[in-house]
């Protein structure tokens, strides 16, 4: 009798990522690595105002100077603009509008030449009134940074649903809170690098850390003065991107501009202060909310204003409202209402997006609030938070259809393994019993798309999947992989379908030369649309597989299936031929000849959101729910987190490994962002852009976290799978802002929850005549 | 503010691996050389453009007697080149010094604290520099050595005398410091140090405060309190030595001696925390070691 194999369930399997061997012994070859043959390197003069004519850019002296090779100033460069509304020119000539603005680039022998020719570099300016808050910059004569746009307003956003006045008749409560977020930065290991080479024939290839390769060929070229055809972008092992590369910043061009002008490859690397001060910032945003309840807590109206410190220029940052938006005005049931956002200029840094775009702000705001509502309504904020809980099936106030959601199961599961009520009565009882170090324990939970997020005119992914003579698969998927693990998951479903082992799988990502189109790494979408893609493209060599392998048995193909690299009797596991050798037999058939090869291009059921803002724009929605415990410290004001419990509706499993990294890590960030990330930006400047003074989560502060996993099992997802990778980062700072409160009774609108800033909240408290200075 | 720019390579002429105190000081003689211990605050100085390297760069890590801890019965000495990790590691330093383990223990993360030297940590002067803290509370000697004619002269200075300012100590260019020496204390007595920062690795002081006194019939004599980041220099916060010097410790004085270290003081306020901030911290640790006491 033949062999006999069993079936092997790599989804869902625990599986370390396909990248990790060659990161922990330090082979990856990231972009910071990489050296071309007479690779030239560049650097970027900056200005160190915030707002100024420039009157006269001299580098003379710069070109002088022995080694260097070429100084580009605005004079030298296309008119084209970058950014979401193309008011960003990669050099300034005219003015300043912020710290980072760059005014000349040089390319030299090496880094140190350049450094020598940026002192020598010499501007006249003409200092301009400088505005730094949105409330100065929409007062009427307020210094207009955008001369395009006299009214300093980059971009609106309004929604309503219902009637505000309904709802205020129907509450018995209404409830006001202010919520001002805080700048964060990415604070990639790797950080900002580019290379640009250009052939004689005048074709670009960018090697980049970009996120969104074939959009940003259309983003790039109008500021080259090219044709986007002519541009190329391959993207090395990136050395972490969270949504820092979603977009075009006048590095890109300026790198290429001088390759173009030098004839020579040339490398553009920031430092890591540079990269502090330069690359975007999470939208810090100021919220109003007004929202109104029943006696029984029941939601009746909840009202929105946002204002969005927008910078110098406009970067994705400006458009997270699009995402804001959803959790003000769906996160649980409100019949009633209203959202607006204002992004304004000022002369402070620009935003990007950042893993969770938008929805950290709105999380933080309306967790925030709704455990303030509980507190008015007298209820425990387990208690409100199922009362009015979004149901599965239904639809939200902008039209999207939530599909198998369970916030239910979330906030319940969350409340019982962390033993959530007894310990929120205990620790309320010792707000006033004079101990020093206080336990809390707080709740929040999100809203967010996890079924990608057409925000373009397609959501799509491609995949061109071929298989060698040797049964090994290569997988062109137009996604990309920035650290996430989408090339495992992606390599899992496609091993699951033609039953080869994953080792077998290469995946190949990284050059828009050779994969079709995707819209980006962004939204939490890779895995929902470039698995869904990938599964179909292997469900199609599949049958190319068992078609040819019918011709070759006598068992129909519906009979068999492929395991281990065999062909197998579907029932009894039996082996009928060896992958590789019916591999062989089809491609060397004379004239028959084929190779199995197969094309996807896959377009979720999706639509973009119309001027109203109504649409459903994501194939799938997730909820999570995290329980912080902590301890304060009530004078030092230091907060230790105890312990995590992390609830969330991944719809279905698909590499534990990768589910539970991104829970970690998404957490650590969040914690980040509650608790310690702050820069602080005096007057357009940044005061703490470094390492030192800039504070990330380190190890030795993590937490341990209880997870949970719901598996909802969407019907769109590839095997059921949701998108999970930006939940982690948006629930866990209000859990632990609503932790504070229980353990001492105080509220702390604004994050971060810095010792500072605790301390003086409970000295004021304590001591409300003697208000710290 | 610019981004940083910056030297160029060729920031030193020659390169002198010492290997031992008088070829340090040789090398040192004509005051243009700089001393690389650790590295750990002149690279990155170096780099920040803060530090111009002299024309000489002096590496003492080879040299071995600087690395010696002697601990005889009534004298410590710790060589300047002993790490944080050395202090860490010694089975007895921690009895006699708990203050200088505590600091030990707070200082930066393992990495650092492998290289850290605490001939560096004095040298370099930094207000906040942690190892100095409980050392001042020993009244801690500095000893400097240097070229006089053909020998090694050593000259001793109190540790409350040394710093000048920030960056700035009484040391000459042509000066190496060779060690750290301070008497035990002998009997019951009070060593602590207080750092502030959630994050146990990696954190600069936005405060830090050392005491040290010995402890009779609920009475601290003796008394020697220090503050980090409070001042420009390392601060000794004499009167509320003096108000407590002696006396009963009960609530009254703890909450005397609060007011007066609050008064004492008078820190900025800097991107890493305002002046009201550093001043509760100060106040904070002073009412926990004495809390403790009492
Ligand atoms: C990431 C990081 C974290 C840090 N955290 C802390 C912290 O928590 N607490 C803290 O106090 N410091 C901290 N530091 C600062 C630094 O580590 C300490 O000041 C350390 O003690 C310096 O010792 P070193 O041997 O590395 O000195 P080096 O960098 O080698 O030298 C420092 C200065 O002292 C001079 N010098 C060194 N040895 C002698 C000598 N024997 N005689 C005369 N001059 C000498 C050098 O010329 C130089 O100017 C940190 C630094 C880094 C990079």
């Amino acid at each position: 009798m033949n062999k006999i194999i069993e079936k092997e369930e790599i989804v869902g399997a625990r599986i370390a990522k396909l990248d990790a061997p060659e990161k922990v012994t330090g082979r990856t070859r990231y972009i910071n690595d990489m050296v071309l043959p007479r690779m030239l390197y560049a650097k970027i003069f900056r200005t160190d105002r915030v707002h100024a004519k420039i009157l006269k850019i001299d580098v003379s002296k710069a070109e002088a100077l022995p080694g260097v090779h070429a100084v580009i100033t605005a004079a030298d460069t296309p008119d084209g603009k970058i950014g979401v509304i193309k008011d960003n020119p990669p050099l300034k000539g005219d003015k300043v509008r912020c710290i980072r603005d760059e005014l000349a680039a040089i390319a030299a022998d090496t880094e140190e030449i350049c450094d020598a020719a940026l002192r020598l570099v010499e501007v006249e300016y003409e200092d301009l009134e400088p505005v730094f808050t949105c409330e100065d910059a929409l007062k009427p004569g307020a210094p207009v940074i955008d001369e395009e746009r006299p009214d300093n307003i980059a971009m609106g956003q309004n929604f309503s649903h219902g009637d505000i006045s309904e709802g205020e008749k129907a509450s018995d409560h209404i409830v006001e809170g202010a919520y001002n977020v805080h700048y964060v930065t990415h604070c990639n290991m790797g950080t900002s690098c580019c290379i640009a080479d250009i052939s004689a024939s005048g074709k670009v290839t960018l090697y980049s850390q970009s996120q969104y390769p074939y959009i940003m060929k259309m983003d790039l070229a109008p500021a080259l003065d090219i044709h986007p055809g002519d541009l190329r972008i391959v993207q090395p092992p990136v050395g972490g991107a969270f949504g820092s590369k979603l977009d075009v910043y006048p590095n890109e061009p300026i790198c290429i501009l001088l390759a173009k002008k030098t004839r020579r490859p040339v490398k553009l690397t920031y430092s890591r202060e540079e990269e502090f001060i330069v690359s975007p910032t999470r939208q810090p945003v100021e919220f109003k909310i007004r929202a109104g309840m029943t006696s029984d807590g029941i939601f009746t109206f909840r009202e929105v204003d946002s204002f969005l410190n927008n910078g110098g220029y406009t970067s994705w940052g400006a458009t997270t409202p699009y995402v804001t938006m959803r959790t003000c005005t769906s996160h649980y049931v409100v019949p009633h209402v209203s959202y607006s956002a204002r992004a304004v200029y000022t002369n402070n840094p620009f935003a990007g997006s950042f893993r969770g775009y938008g929805n950290v702000q709105a999380t933080w705001c309306v967790e925030i609030h709704v455990d303030k509502m509980a507190e008015v309504a007298n209820l425990d904020p387990i208690e409100i938070r199922l009362r009015n809980a979004n149901e599965p099936n239904s639809i939200t106030p902008q039209g999207s259809d939530l599909g198998c959601i369970d916030l239910v199961g979330c906030i319940n599961i969350a409340a019982e393994k962390s033993g959530f009520l007894e310990k929120w009565k205990t620790n309320r009882a010792t707000w006033d019993d004079g101990e020093r170090y206080k336990r809390g324990i707080g709740i929040a939970t999100s809203l967010h798309n996890a079924g990608g997020a057409k925000i373009h005119k397609s959501d799509g992914c491609g995949t061109i999947l071929t298989m060698d003579d040797y049964a090994r698969v290569t997988v062109m998927t137009g996604a990309s992989d920035i650290g996430q693990g989408s090339d495992t998951v992606i390599a899992q479903i496609v091993a699951q379908e033609l039953g080869v082992p994953i080792r077998d799988i290469t995946i190949i990502n990284n050059d828009t030369a050779l994969g079709p189109w995707d819209v980006g790494v962004h939204a939490s979408r890779t895995t929902y649309i470039a698995g869904n893609s990938a599964k179909r493209a292997a469900i199609d060599a599949r049958g190319q597989l068992l078609s040819a392998a019918e011709k070759q048995s006598n068992v129909t193909a519906d009979l068999l299936d492929l395991r281990g690299g065999y062909v197998v009797q579907a029932d009894n596991g039996e082996v009928v031929i060896e992958i590789a050798k019916l591999l062989r037999q089809i491609h060397f058939a004379g004239e028959d000849s084929t190779l199995v090869m197969a094309t996807d291009y896959y377009e979720p059921p999706t639509e973009p959101e119309d001027k109203d803002h109504m649409g459903d724009m994501s194939a799938a929605y997730s909820h999570a729910a995290h329980v912080a415990e902590i301890v304060v410290d009530t004078l030092t004001g230091e907060i230790r987190i105890e312990k995590i419990w992390s609830v969330q509706d991944v719809g279905k499993i698909i590499n534990l490994n990768g589910l539970e990294g991104q829970i970690e890590g998404g957490i650590a960030m969040g914690i980040g962002f509650g608790l310690h990330e702050n820069m602080q930006i005096e007057e357009g400047i940044v005061k703490n852009p470094s390492f030192r003074d800039y504070h990330l989560v380190t190890a030795p502060e993590m937490p341990p976290i209880d997870m949970t996993f719901i598996e909802t099992d969407d019907h769109e997802g590839p095997e059921g799978a949701k998108g999970i990778a930006e939940l982690p980062t948006i629930v866990i700072a209000p859990a632990i802002g609503n932790a504070f409160f229980n353990a001492t009774g105080v509220w702390i609108d604004h994050p971060p929850l810095t010792p500072e800033k605790v301390a003086r909240a409970i000295w004021e408290r304590d001591n409300p005549n003697l208000a710290a200075e | 503010m610019t981004l940083p720019q910056n030297q160029s390579p060729a920031e030193f002429e020659y390169y002198v691996n010492a290997t031992s105190i008088e070829e340090a000081c040789r090398a040192l003689g004509d005051g243009v050389g700089t001393i690389l211990a650790g590295g750990s605050d002149l690279w990155v100085q170096k780099d920040e453009g803060v530090k111009i390297f002299g024309p000489r760069l002096i590496n003492i890590s080879r040299v071995d007697e600087l690395a010696e801890i002697s601990i005889g019965n009534d004298h410590v000495r710790l060589g300047a080149r002993v790490t944080m990790t050395d202090i860490l590691n010694h089975g007895e330093l921690g009895n006699i010094a708990p203050g200088l383990l505590e600091a030990a223990n707070r200082f930066a993360s393992p990495q650092i604290r492998n290289v850290a030297t605490v001939g560096g940590n004095f040298a370099n002067a930094s207000p906040a520099a942690d190892s100095v803290i409980p050392l001042i509370c020993l009244d801690a000697e500095i000893e400097l050595a240097r070229l006089d004619g053909n020998a090694v002269a050593i000259r001793s200075i109190p540790s409350a005398d040394f710093f000048t300012g920030p960056g700035k100590t009484v040391r000459t260019d042509d000066e190496l410091i060779t060690a750290i020496s301070f008497k035990p204390r002998d009997g019951k007595s009070l060593a602590r140090f207080f750092k502030s920062g959630p994050r146990p690795a990696l954190e600069i002081s936005i405060v830090s405060l050392g005491i040290a006194a010995d402890i009779l019939d609920g009475k601290l004599s003796n008394v020697r309190i220090a503050l980090g980041a409070v001042a420009p220099i390392p601060f000794r916060a004499r009167k509320t030595e003096a108000l407590i010097e002696g006396q009963k410790i009960d609530d009254k004085l703890i909450h005397a001696a609060l007011e007066c270290l609050v008064s004492e003081i008078s820190p900025i306020g800097d991107v890493r925390g305002s002046k009201w901030y550093r001043q509760h911290l100060a106040r904070t640790y002073l009412q926990e070691a004495l809390t403790d006491v009492a």
